[in-house]
């Protein structure tokens, strides 16, 4: 601690601005104790956050893409999302309704994906047409792997312009 | 700036929130210190002074205490285990790897916890001995020497079940044992045993008959008997200390003739 | 009122001789008590502060210990592979060791439930409540029953060969003969075992004969519970 010049001296020999051995281990405490707390705090955060997940991988193999027509909506149930195979290429709708996250499902004679819990309806771009769901479905990620598989990644949202090309 | 730091403690302590809070406010009084334990929940099952006589190193030991203190950081680090940890065979072992090798802080925790569990036996026993040597157990205080050694039962019980949670050949086998040895006692033995394992071998249900006992029924048992314990010792006047133990400034001719 | 047991009334102000009192209040006495004069101190913060240190040295041992030294995992548990040998945890080997010795109902059910048995009573024997030295009076007679006690033990002990308990008695034997060894000027150490009450003894006996049986049974049991030298491995 810095030296202090003595002002006016109390009866032990202290001015005010002295900074006593109390003080300074006071302050050494307090601080290991801060420390320690803020250590504990990030390995705590650490430990709770799990390294390794017992659950599907988001990214799934839907088969090879000329399994899906022309003009077609194809619901995999498994992955949850459906495959649509529009005029410039392919690209995936997530399945999961906005809304509460009920599954959906594709009516082929009406042309729409319902959610069955409250109503929800949507287009084959996902835009909602009625139902209380907030938001349109999100198209997904997808691209062709090296062998020849379509792969769609349900943790990655895509923008609308972007298709696998047939 | 020490100054300054406790100058704004105490300022927090005598606002109204903190108060409604805490209600004995700051301040280095006797009175202010009284309060500080018997307003406190924790805390006032402790009297409000202590012999000084007691408090000296040699007298306890400190080991009640520090047995304690392990059984705290054991709840501490077992609950924090139990995130990680499924009881069932074999993924239970699959489990200790994973705390082993994936679980970030994993290893330490499992460390911990094993080498606090051998701590507090050793310093149960070595409590009791203490207890013993010193005289603590006469009138008044049977019933609490009673008490600990309930404990010390609890003690040992926590242990040989929880030892058989990793689920590896070590705890297999130990359990096998002490679970044959159950089955010598005449008459219940082989029914006694059957209980305890659930079963007529160690198997998945014993697994989660131990795990269910180690985590639950065990430790609830103990922490009513710990409360027991301690009232005890204020229902009997204190720790003991004879008027020989250190602090009272005797000679020590005084302390060896007792 | 119910009939009262007869008793015997006896005013002292020694605890330790009578534990359970009755103040009689005569005529010309008041009811005062005399007063504690032990030193009292606050709880908060002498004693607390204390307990908080105590606690605190503890967490660095345990913690250091975490860090640097692992608990051990073997392999999987495979019922059909036993391991040789199988052994209890530590606090328990002393109890494995014994089973050595005696038949599972001895060693397993009986010594370990009079042991509890025996710890759970010892308070409530009103025997030598001064906890006067077991050579202060009636020396002789005393050493003759000690003498006889001692050879039964030894005898009974070596009919079992149970050497590990047999070592532990005659060692303890020793030192209380060393306690009552009469000597003109007798050190410190020596005029402290001879005020050692007899349950000092026993106590001790049995820490020492737990404490080498679980040693024994930690380092010195191998294979098919064979003795092993442990640094011969």
């Amino acid at each position: 601690m810095k030296e202090e010049e003595t002002q006016g001296q109390n009866e032990t020999g202290q001015t005010r601005d002295d900074v006593t051995r109390r003080d300074s281990f006071v302050k050494l405490g307090l601080g290991s104790v801060a420390v320690a707390c803020c250590g504990a705090a990030v390995f705590g955060y650490e430990f709770l956050s799990p390294n390794v997940l017992y659950e599907a991988s988001p990214i799934a193999n839907l088969g090879k893409p000329d399994r899906f027509p022309p003009d077609s909506v194809t619901s995999d149930p498994v992955a949850e999302v459906y495959i649509v195979h529009a005029a410039e290429g392919l690209y995936a709708l997530s399945a999961i309704c906005t809304h509460l996250g009920c599954i959906t499902a594709w009516k082929p004679d009406l042309g729409i994906i319902a959610c069955p819990c409250h109503g929800s309806k949507f287009n084959r771009l996902g835009t909602r047409i009625d139902g209380p769901a907030p938001r349109p479905l999100p198209r997904l990620k997808v691209w062709v792997s090296d062998e020849g598989d379509l792969l769609v990644d349900r943790s990655t949202i895509s923008t609308p312009d972007q298709f696998v090309r047939t | 700036m020490a100054k300054a730091l406790e100058g704004y403690w105490n300022d927090l302590r005598d606002t109204k929130v903190w108060r409604s809070v805490f209600r004995s406010g700051s301040g280095s009084s006797t009175l202010h210190r009284s309060l500080a334990v018997q307003q406190n929940v924790f805390l006032h099952l402790a009297s409000v002074k202590m012999r000084r006589r007691s408090l000296a190193f040699s007298v306890t030991w400190y080991l009640g205490t520090l047995t304690f203190a392990t059984f705290l950081i054991l709840t501490v680090s077992g609950i924090l285990l139990m995130l990680y940890y499924h009881p069932s065979v074999p993924q239970a072992y699959a489990d200790m790897k994973d705390l082993q090798f994936v679980v970030s802080a994993g290893v330490f925790l499992r460390n911990l916890h094993r080498w606090s569990a051998h701590a507090m036996v050793f310093l149960v026993f070595a409590h009791m001995f203490k207890v013993f040597y010193r005289g603590a157990y006469r009138p008044p205080r049977e019933f609490n020497w009673v008490i600990g050694v309930i404990l010390l039962l609890v003690t040992l019980f926590l242990s040989y079940t929880g030892y058989l949670l990793p689920w590896d050949q070590l705890a297999f086998w130990a359990i096998t044992v002490g679970s044959n040895i159950m089955s010598a006692v005449p008459i219940m033995g082989a029914k006694l045993r059957f209980l305890m394992l659930g079963g007529n071998t160690v198997n998945a249900n014993a697994l989660l008959r131990f795990y269910v006992l180690h985590c639950v029924i065990l430790p609830l048992t103990a922490v009513l008997f710990i409360g027991i314990h301690f009232w005890r010792i204020r229902k009997d006047g204190g720790l003991y200390s004879s008027k020989s133990d250190a602090g009272q400034g005797e000679t020590t001719e005084a302390a060896i003739n007792g | 009122m119910d009939e009262l047991k007869p008793f015997r009334a006896t005013v002292g102000s020694d605890s330790r001789k009578e534990p359970l009192r009755v103040a009689f209040v005569t005529r010309r006495t008041s009811p005062h008590i005399k007063a504690d004069d032990d030193l009292y101190v606050m709880t908060w913060p002498e004693g607390i502060f204390r307990v908080l240190v105590a606690c605190e040295s503890l967490a660095l041992v345990l913690v250091t210990l975490s860090l640097f030294w692992d608990a051990p995992l073997e392999g999987l548990a495979d019922p059909i592979q036993t391991p040789n040998p199988a052994k209890a945890p530590w606090y328990f080997l002393g109890l494995q060791e014994l089973l050595h010795y005696f038949p599972p109902m001895v060693a397993g059910v009986l010594i370990p439930t009079l042991v509890v048995m025996a710890l759970i009573v010892i308070p409530y024997f009103n025997v030598n409540i001064q906890a006067e030295g077991l050579w202060v009076r009636d020396r002789s007679k005393r050493l003759r029953i000690f003498a006889a006690v001692l050879l039964a033990l030894v005898v009974l002990l070596l009919a079992f060969q149970v050497y590990a308990v047999l070592v532990p008695t005659v060692l303890i034997g020793a030192v209380m003969l060393f306690a009552a060894r009469l000597s003109s000027h007798p050190g410190r150490f020596h005029r402290w075992l001879f005020l050692r009450p007899l349950s000092f003894w026993i106590m001790t006996w049995f820490l020492v004969a737990a404490s080498l049986l679980t040693a024994i049974g930690t380092f010195f049991r191998g294979p098919g519970w064979s003795w092993v030298w442990p640094w011969s491995e």
